[in-house]
């Protein structure tokens, strides 16, 4: 195996950087947060540029690349949802500009005459609140639903960029399942959530990088300072550990690999636990300063641990790999 | 990014596998073990002779150094061939991975023929001196001394930690020859015959047991070398120190990896605790297979990035550590005895003395100390990948 970026996807990288260092910097992060400006405008630029098009399996590893960026520039629009949540459990449904939400538990569909019915509460549901449709995942199979069918409140978390909601069905009709594979779809889903938990990691530890390099205590930059060096390398060491896994997945994804379920729970659990550490190491090296809201650290950090708790954490997925190992 | 070699590389490994098949010792004759890093088993000799003569013992090499002229990538699979199966690459493996490999890169001819060759076909034995009592991390400050005196250098000092020495042939050794330069600028490096007057070699044993004799300490009193034994040009021993050895230091990372996979087969989970702690095992045994290829990557498209592998190092050594002691805790109160047998064994690949949890966390300090310590690692990786100042 060569487990590097060819030279398209190199390119690609770049591409993709470039664009969202334009597009989606800090500042418009910031906005969306203290100002309450829209993030349609940036979605629409996704669509515009094709990324919402990176719907074939075969293009997981090109799709992870945006994935991690985005995860590093707190991205606030519905990509990740309709990307790896959505798009995943209705393959055939899909449409280039239309957000999409996934409800994977907590809904039971009941046969009613030639069609079911849809009861039950999900809670935070990732971009429930501005998808246009929502696939759900139940017992008799896999349906979608346009948004305006259900009841969706959007729930206030931690992270201010996220958008989680409750979403509650009252006997929401429904005449036929899609074809989705909802295993399979979720091993997208961890991916993604894996990826971009990776990108904000090395976010984490770009901002902690210029922190100690700047920061001047006792007559020399912090970061020149053994202990501070010491938490900087662990971090570097855990995201090299966690992205390794995370495109691995994506490469197994890509090539439809039968390994392809236990990389996602492996990508999971690395990132998991790279949070762990990058959140508190990054987090304790940048002193106070960390702890202010007007210090953008802030999104990176969230956007991190958030990512830990959904989807099933670190400790959940490394009982699933022991599962599938033992 | 592929799953799979290029058909060249993967004929490569078919080959080396055939061979091995029809080539391999069986157990009833690998029965004697070898008692420290320069003693060769007979058996082993013959093993080790067989691969040189087939161009299978360093493929990289040309056929005259035991080789086959083989690229990066067909070195890698000739290597993940012989972890896979737990088959010692050398029980001299310094000899073969650092001395030998010196001497190909640094020596004349006539040294590659009067020390290489005899090293790579396992009639002579090599270890390497250079830690000494008041130089480990920081080897620059070595102070073994060697003057010239004529026709050889006269070396005075004392080397320790030195594995193997009670069994070798011969000592690659680091001494000061200018103790005015510069600490780097004053270093050389010397062959020096074992059987020399004035030198005395005192194996210790090791926390695993008095039996356990690896380490030696070396006293050298007033020992004539010859100067042809000098490796590489006065002064600039500190080249060969440090190990501009292109391949082989890529490469290195290809035997931390293996030990990660053979913990893998190793550890039996038995309550849920360990079967999540069995979990981060496998993930780090998965990363650094990863890791370790994109290494490999960038060497066979010419690029090196000698700091990267600080990141290899250091994330297979301390992931070792922690399975080893997890593997430990797994195994209860049988794991007390000494000696143990709670760990499996391969009959070529024999740990050194006990196949006991105990023993393999205790060496496993070895991955995380020997090499570069574990905080040189770090340091490393904080100003040479992440750009941060020096102290």
């Amino acid at each position: 195996m060569l487990f590097e970026f060819d030279s398209d996807q190199r390119l690609w990288q770049d591409t993709v950087r470039e664009v969202i260092a334009k597009e989606c910097p800090p500042t418009l992060v910031r906005s969306v947060v203290d100002a309450g400006a829209d993030p349609a405008p940036l979605w629409r630029t996704y669509v515009g540029l094709g990324w919402t098009e990176l719907t074939e399996p075969s293009e997981a590893v090109e799709l992870a690349i945006v994935l991690e960026e985005l995860g590093r520039a707190s991205d606030p629009t519905p990509f990740l949802a309709t990307m790896t949540q959505f798009g995943p459990l209705a393959p055939g449904e899909i449409t280039p500009d239309q957000a999409g939400s996934a409800v994977f538990e907590g809904v039971t569909a009941r046969a009613d005459g030639d069609g079911w019915l849809l009861d039950g509460t999900a809670r935070h549901v990732l971009d429930a609140d501005r998808a246009d449709r929502l696939a759900v995942v139940t017992g008799e199979g896999v349906f979608v639903v346009p948004q305006d069918a259900v009841t969706v409140i959007r729930t206030p978390v931690f992270d201010p960029v996220l958008h989680l909601a409750e979403v509650r069905f009252d006997g929401v009709r429904v005449t036929r399942p899609v074809a989705a594979d909802p295993q399979r779809a979720r091993q997208l889903a961890l991916t993604g959530m894996a990826l971009t938990m990776v990108g904000a990691c090395r976010r984490i530890l770009e901002m902690t990088l210029e922190h100690v390099r700047t920061r001047h205590q006792f007559g020399a930059p912090i970061g020149s300072f053994q202990a501070v060096k010491h938490k900087a390398a662990d971090m570097h060491v855990a995201i090299e550990r966690a992205r390794a896994l995370a495109y691995y997945a994506a490469l197994m994804i890509a090539e439809d690999q039968p390994g392809r379920q236990e990389a996602a729970w492996m990508a999971k659990a690395a990132a998991g636990e790279c949070q762990s550490l990058v959140f508190r190491n990054g987090y304790q090296l940048h002193g106070a300063m960390g702890f202010t809201w007007e210090n953008d650290l802030q999104f990176a950090l969230k956007r991190a641990k958030a990512g830990e708790l959904m989807l099933g954490g670190a400790a959940h997925c490394r009982a699933m790999i022991a599962e599938e190992y033992a | 990014m592929k799953l799979t070699f290029d058909a060249d590389v993967e004929a490569f490994r078919a080959e080396f596998v055939a061979f091995l098949t029809e080539h391999l010792p069986t157990p009833e004759e690998t029965t004697e073990r070898s008692r420290s890093s320069s003693h060769i088993p007979e058996w082993s000799r013959k093993w080790q002779r067989l691969l040189f003569d087939e161009g299978w013992l360093l493929p990289g090499n040309p056929p005259e150094y035991g080789g086959r002229n083989a690229t990066i990538l067909q070195q890698y699979v000739h290597l993940e061939e012989l972890s896979r199966r737990r088959i010692y690459h050398s029980h001299n493996p310094q000899g073969l991975g650092i001395i030998a490999a010196s001497l190909l890169s640094f020596g004349t001819e006539e040294q590659k023929r009067r020390w290489a060759l005899p090293i790579l076909r396992a009639e002579m034995t090599a270890s390497l001196g250079m830690s000494e009592p008041g130089a480990g991390s920081d080897l620059a400050s070595l102070r073994t001394r060697a003057v010239q005196d004529g026709d050889a250098f006269v070396v005075n000092g004392q080397k320790v930690w030195t594995s193997g020495a009670h069994d070798a042939d011969v000592l690659l050794t680091f001494v000061r020859t200018d103790p005015d330069a510069p600490k780097h600028k004053g270093i050389s490096c010397l062959l020096i015959p074992t059987d020399l007057p004035g030198l005395t070699r005192r194996p210790f044993g090791s926390m695993a047991g008095p039996e356990d004799l690896d380490f030696n300490e070396v006293f050298f009193e007033d020992v004539r070398v010859p100067a042809e034994n000098m490796l590489g040009p006065l002064n600039e021993g500190w080249r060969i120190a440090t190990g501009s050895l292109g391949h082989e230091r890529t490469l290195l990372w290809v035997s931390f990896a293996a030990q990660l996979d053979a913990l893998v087969g190793d550890f039996h989970p038995v309550t849920d605790v360990d079967k999540d702690r069995y979990a981060t095992l496998v993930m780090d045994a998965r990363a650094m297979r990863l890791l370790g290829s994109a290494a490999l990557a960038r060497e066979a498209r010419g690029e090196q990035d000698v700091a990267a592998l600080s990141v290899l190092k250091l994330l297979s050594t301390e992931a070792s550590q922690l399975a080893t002691e997890y593997a430990l805790e797994a195994a209860g109160p049988d794991a007390l005895d000494h000696p143990a047998t709670t760990a499996p064994f391969a009959h070529m690949y024999h740990d050194s003395f006990t196949a006991g949890w105990f023993e393999r966390y205790a060496r496993s300090f070895g991955g995380t100390i020997a090499g570069g310590t574990s905080e040189i690692q770090r340091t490393i990786i904080a100003e040479r990948v992440l750009g941060l100042p020096r102290s």
